[in-house]
């Protein structure tokens, strides 16, 4: 986003080997945003577009990256001075919407567009009459326009363009408050003192590092040879640094390619981890796949989660009390639509939002936790933060709620909170022992052998029930068939 | 928007016209108003769009999402006042609008519109029975500024009301015997019965505005007197010198200007005894009317109920096409057949037709000789050996009008005209003669009821902050 200080950020993530650097200016955003997103956010794209280019040219990094630029650009003259002010890419939206349809009905988020742009009901949808060439031709006019532009200009490509922001001119400006402006800043043109670290750009100078193969990914690809190879069982040590990121995911990857989304026989490949990991450890992790963590993990663990079993447990000799401690980051379980994760402790915020399907034990989670899940199980033996359950539509949750606080934590637009049945206790008591298996939690242990003094209550979406209704109704009726 | 789903779930249902055997019986109005419930359900299509269009198509700016809301919910009072919060006369717009606000609507896209004009005639007409529409409402102070309105038409009513309702003491002055001007002498009793009209006069009445009928001025009192006793003077006597067609035999009896028709058959609903020597009448006669807009309808629909042996309508234009052609897409008004409720009573259509002369025996009007025409390169072209003639005893010419009447006022104040001959004004409707303002078609050419409100309320607006300029000195010395 567009703001002061954002070159130092791009600064941050092109040493990051990021390829690409992303400036979004203020006049952005869907017609669905909330007014406050709409208008109190970021500054013009030029003022963050021009930080970024100098301060990259500056440091000699301009060379590693491309900057895009996007923000209601709708005309190659918008194009023009972004690329004079630093940019290489231009992203559009609203005109090329506009252009195969959209009428601006700010209703995206109410799933009524009557154009069939913004919804994917197949009634609305039907209403489209958008074609590639719409938006095709409202990019030539852009190309030609800019075209022009260059050719006034002298330019024979956007390369040539770049930075050039000796082409700026300022308009003569007779507004009182308009003369205030000083563009001094913006429309310095940035040169670097040692030009030959800003070399051109290269996408290819931005690979290898990031694409190379880590000595822990090396290790595991390897001890896993015989279960990729035959499907027969292995198991395979690894140390872990919070430099390790995404780990099990290269083998997630091959375990996809060779056995497909059906994956391996349960535990086929099982990977002790040991020590802090990085970023998404276990994300993508398939059937077959069991990784057990000793330490503890960054953000997005089991991100994807596709049918592997993962468990994060803190180290045996630790002395504290595990379910009092966080021991995975944000937004674990992100979108993750099958498998089981066990986590003998807090996890951060965000905990299993857009989970579909993945069965999950935790012993607390931060704010927002299930927000948007539609599928699968989330038991909670700890306090949740706010917003829990927010704009969840499936799934089931389990809260452990001895202080009978979950009621004003949870965002009860989509979900009643109810007693357990004697099945549901069946369910929560299977998996907290599945949990001290994988764990050997302390908190789980004591939950169980305190059974009957704990109170759980169930987060039951409103919608999920209707569904879990129709399904019965279905199988009764199937049954009825059947026996007929 | 009170279902964000409502256009999904409820198809436009329009409003049943009586039956044509039934209304060619009487002059009552043609349309049978729907019940409450059911305009309420048409008002849940509204979708309360970002960016209504509806605005771009109403020129009053109507707050239409905002009240079709309104009327879904069963708020009534509130829909009343946010209905007359841009409009004067929505009891008038709601029958004789064309509705452009429902052609730009999101849902005629694809489509069938909202039906925004029947929300808002409901609306106007629930708060006239319930009087809600018609409280007066007073300046709170009065300014001491005299203003002269001259012409009682939709834009010298509303400039009348506006400026009322802002202080200044109004006086409106009409030629006719009776307040109305075009609506209540040219639009017939079928499509808009003119009770409506005494009930807003009583309304402005006790605003404060004086209505002087029956004087013409430019006549019995003079422009520069005018000037003299008031602080400033709206122009809004209409565009009413119709176009001419000066063909053989224009002179023939039988051949006469729309609005002569129109008038007296009005006159005669309202009670009036029209001279039986002037009178013109349809009566056994096959008439024939030239021009296919909504004059030419109206005297379709007047003729037919006079009882005409036949009606044929002609109209210059090749026929429309029946559905949008590309180069004229949604949002702009669609180019497309229209069958007025006029025309489903029972006349006879033909487009691309030039009438050549008028055909006398014995000093009578007995028929009309006519060519086919094409249009090429935007060139009139008859068509070789396409003559036809129609037998007719009475000729109706509804062409359009050509402006304002000069003679008289125009010329007397010397306000400057523009290229098309109508008084020429700055954007607050100011002419070139100081204190002079001019409104509706006087300045606009020939348009709709809806165009005349919102220039009233404009140039109202334009006078009164002329007022707030210029020294107290006129109204101390008078």
């Amino acid at each position: 986003m567009s703001e002061t200080g954002v070159g130092t950020i791009a600064a941050g993530v092109a040493k990051a080997k990021a390829d690409t650097i992303q400036i979004a200016g203020h006049d952005g955003g869907t017609g669905a945003s909330p007014l406050s997103s709409i208008q109190h956010a970021g500054t013009p794209w030029e003022l963050g577009l021009a930080e970024t280019h100098q301060v990259l040219v500056l440091n000699g990094l301009r060379g590693r990256v491309r900057i895009q630029v996007d923000g209601q650009l709708k005309t190659g003259r918008d194009v023009a001075f972004g690329a004079l002010l630093g940019a290489d890419e231009f992203g559009f939206a609203t005109a090329p919407l506009v252009a195969s349809g959209c009428i601006m009905m700010r209703k995206c988020h109410l799933n009524t567009c009557p154009v069939g742009v913004a919804t994917q009901d197949p009634v609305l949808r039907a209403r489209f009459r958008g074609t590639p060439e719409h938006v095709i031709n409202f990019l030539f006019f852009v190309a030609e326009e800019l075209r022009g532009i260059m050719a006034r200009l002298g330019f024979r490509s956007l390369e040539e363009m770049r930075g050039r922001v000796d082409c700026v001119k300022v308009r003569e400006l007779s507004h009182p408050k308009a003369r205030l402006l000083d563009f001094a800043d913006v429309l310095t043109r940035a040169v670097n003192e040692e030009p030959a670290k800003d070399e051109p750009i290269d996408p290819s100078c931005c690979v290898p590092d990031a694409w190379q193969m880590s000595s822990t990914d090396e290790a595991v690809l390897e001890g896993a040879r015989i279960s990729l190879k035959h499907g027969e069982a292995s198991q395979t040590h690894v140390q872990l640094t919070n430099a390790d990121r995404a780990f099990g995911a290269r083998l997630a990857g091959e375990v996809a390619r060779k056995y497909g989304g059906e994956g391996l026989r349960d535990n086929t490949i099982v990977i002790e981890a040991a020590g802090t990991a990085g970023q998404s450890f276990g994300a993508f992790a398939t059937r077959g796949t069991l990784i057990v963590l000793e330490g503890d993990a960054n953000d997005y663990v089991g991100k994807g989660l596709s049918g592997g079993v993962l468990a994060v447990k803190p180290p045996a000799r630790s002395r504290f009390k595990a379910h009092e401690n966080v021991i995975v980051g944000n937004t674990c379980l992100y979108g993750a639509t099958s498998g089981k994760a066990f986590f003998a402790g807090r996890a951060g915020e965000r905990f299993a939002v857009r989970n579909s399907g993945a069965i999950s034990v935790v012993e607390g989670v931060g704010d927002h936790g299930c927000e948007y899940m539609t599928g699968g199980t989330v038991v909670v033996l700890g306090p949740t933060g706010r917003n829990f359950a927010a704009g969840m539509s499936g799934g089931i949750a389990y809260v452990l709620d001895d202080e009978r606080v979950l009621s004003g934590r949870v965002s009860k637009a989509m979900v009643d909170l109810e007693p357990l049945t004697p099945e549901d206790e069946e369910t929560v008591r299977a998996l907290v022992t599945e949990h001290v298996e994988h764990t050997r939690s302390a908190r789980g242990a004591h939950v169980l052998s305190t059974w009957a003094k704990r109170h759980f209550v169930k987060v039951m979406p409103h919608e999920w029930r209707r569904v879990m209704q129709l399904r019965a109704g279905q199988e009764s009726v199937k049954r009825a068939s059947g026996h007929g | 928007m009170g279902d964000p789903k409502g256009f999904l779930k409820v198809s436009r249902v329009e409003e049943d016209d009586r039956s044509v055997e039934e209304r060619l019986h009487d002059w009552r109005e043609v349309t049978e108003h729907a019940p409450e419930e059911a305009v309420r359900a048409q008002a849940s299509r509204c979708m309360e769009c970002g960016i209504p269009f509806c605005h771009q198509g109403c020129p009053l700016g109507n707050l239409i999402p905002e009240w079709n809301d309104l009327v879904y919910r069963g708020k009534h009072a509130e829909a009343t006042r946010r209905l007359h919060a841009t409009n004067n006369f929505p009891e008038v717009t709601g029958r004789v609008c064309p509705a452009p606000c429902e052609a730009s609507c999101v849902l005629n896209i694809r489509e069938e519109p909202v039906t925004i004009k029947t929300v808002e005639r409901t609306i106007a007409d629930l708060a006239f029975a319930d009087g809600s529409a018609l409280t007066p409402h007073p300046a709170s102070r009065r300014s001491g500024r005299r203003v002269a309105v001259v012409g009682s038409g939709p834009a010298g009513l509303a400039a009348a009301q506006q400026l009322a309702r802002a202080g200044h003491d109004v006086t409106l002055f009409e030629r006719d015997d009776r307040i109305g001007g075009l609506l209540r002498y040219g639009i017939p009793d079928f499509k808009m019965e003119k009770g409506i009209i005494d009930r807003r006069m009583e309304q402005m009445r006790a605003e404060g505005v004086v209505f002087h009928a029956g004087v013409d001025v430019g006549e019995a009192i003079g422009g520069d007197r005018l000037r003299r006793e008031f602080d400033a003077m709206v122009l809004a006597m209409g565009a009413r010198a119709p176009r001419d067609l000066p063909i053989p035999g224009r002179e023939l009896p039988g051949v006469h200007f729309a609005m002569e028709f129109l008038v007296q058959q009005n006159r005669r609903v309202a009670g009036d005894a029209v001279n039986a020597k002037t009178a013109i009448l349809a009566t056994g006669k096959r008439v024939v009317v030239i021009g296919g807009g909504d004059t030419g309808s109206d005297c379709v629909g007047t003729s037919l109920r006079q009882g005409a042996a036949s009606v044929t309508q002609l109209e210059l234009m090749p026929k429309p096409s029946l559905v949008r052609v590309p180069a004229n897409p949604w949002p702009e008004w669609p180019l497309v057949l229209r069958t007025s409720s006029s025309q489903e009573e029972g006349c006879e259509r033909d487009w691309a037709v030039s009438t050549r002369a008028f055909r006398g025996e014995g000093g009578r009007l007995v028929g009309i000789e006519a060519a086919r025409v094409v249009f090429e390169g935007g060139k009139m072209q008859s068509v070789p050996g396409s003559d036809v003639s129609l037998p007719t005893e009475l000729v109706l010419l509804a062409m359009g009008f050509v402006g304002p009447e000069r003679r008289g006022l125009v010329e007397q104040l010397g306000t400057e005209l523009d290229a098309r001959g109508n008084v020429r004004t700055d954007p607050t409707g100011a002419t070139s003669v100081p204190g002079v303002f001019a409104a509706g078609d006087t300045s606009r050419g020939q348009s709709l009821v809806v165009w005349a409100i919102a220039d009233g309320r404009r140039v109202a607006a334009g006078v009164d902050a002329w007022l707030r300029q210029v020294p107290m000195a006129r109204a101390a010395n008078g």
